[in-house]
């Protein structure tokens, strides 16, 4: 039983978050150059105000949530 | 703990990692919610602002952004796996090399920039007679002038304590470049103004403690004491207001 729910369980919160993913912001396909600038500093962000600042370095963008 | 914790973490400052709270939580929460799960201390990054958004299939999701800008990868972390530490590897590599495109001629010049000479690279630009010598130059000059803006705007955040580090680094330099020299001597110029010693001090002390305890017990009560105490002694200061912040996000509670 336990073994027939774990697909379910992480069908259904993988769809949750693709639905709060769902948004304004332009879709990004791999192999484009991307950039942005905050419009509010980051936290930790020491002076940071866009991706273009961090060129030379890999960044690693992770899409997370807090509940 | 996110993978990206670790990264970040391991890798220090040849990574940037950057987490984009996607569920709506405010900045408040999130805030207090990283410093509860012991993952600040770090370089990364917080915000809830997403720079694209991303074709993955839930939360959570991860995109990893090569040395030249591009999108190189994104998908579940836990997919990627092997795949994006890998990736991650190798853009570090890349990023301590001159780029593949760079003429042989001009190798010399990506070395000792990434070497932080980058005086020295310039220099070599201007010796080197090749059609990419000034847009090699153009490029190590605004990198050079990015890091000191986020310098100057480190300081106006009353980030003292790290802007001296990067002070340090970037006088070493550019020392024998008049231009960006002077650029730099600005900053250090407003580093050394009599009314920034205790913005200083308050920066040098506050930093110490909340990296200490953010990977220790971040909100216990004698913690926040300590954070607290420190508020109060540099109360006027920007890094005193960063510790009354702290003891704010301390009160919230995760999940009410």
């Amino acid at each position: 039983m336990k073994l027939l729910l774990v697909p379910v369980v992480a069908a259904s919160l993988a769809l949750s978050g693709l639905a709060l993913l769902r948004s304004a912001v332009p879709t990004e396909a791999v192999g484009a150059k991307v950039d942005y600038r905050f419009s509010t500093a980051p936290v930790n962000a020491l002076g940071l105000k866009s991706l273009a600042e961090l060129r030379g370095k890999p960044v690693l963008v992770d899409f997370w949530g807090t509940r | 703990m996110p993978t990206a914790v670790k990264h970040q973490r391991e890798l220090g400052d040849d990574l940037q990692v950057i987490f984009v709270e996607c569920q709506g939580a405010d900045r408040d929460t999130y805030e207090a919610f990283a410093w509860k799960m012991k993952w600040m201390g770090n370089a990364a990054m917080w915000t809830d602002e997403r720079p694209f958004a991303t074709t993955g299939s839930g939360l959570p999701e991860t995109a990893l952004i090569g040395v030249d800008g591009t999108l190189l990868m994104q998908g579940h972390p836990g997919m990627l796996g092997k795949k994006l530490t890998e990736a991650i590897e190798a853009e570090i590599e890349k990023s301590k090399k001159p780029p593949e495109s760079a003429p042989g001629e001009l190798k010399k010049a990506w070395t000792l920039f990434h070497k932080g000479e980058v005086a020295a690279a310039i220099a070599e630009c201007e010796k080197v007679q090749h059609e990419q010598s000034e847009a090699t130059k153009a490029e190590f000059e605004s990198r050079t002038i990015a890091r000191v803006q986020r310098l100057g705007r480190m300081i106006d955040e009353g980030h003292l304590f790290e802007a001296e580090k990067q002070l340090a680094a970037l006088e070493k330099s550019v020392k024998a470049n008049a231009e960006l020299a002077a650029k730099v001597a600005e900053q250090s110029a407003r580093l050394a103004e009599p009314d920034m010693a205790r913005e200083r001090e308050a920066s040098k002390a506050v930093s110490a403690l909340l990296d200490k305890l953010a990977t220790e017990k971040p909100f216990d009560e004698g913690s926040v004491k300590k954070v607290n105490a420190l508020a109060e002694k540099y109360k006027g200061t920007k890094s005193g207001e960063r510790a009354a912040r702290f003891v704010q996000l301390s009160k919230i509670k995760i999940g009410a």
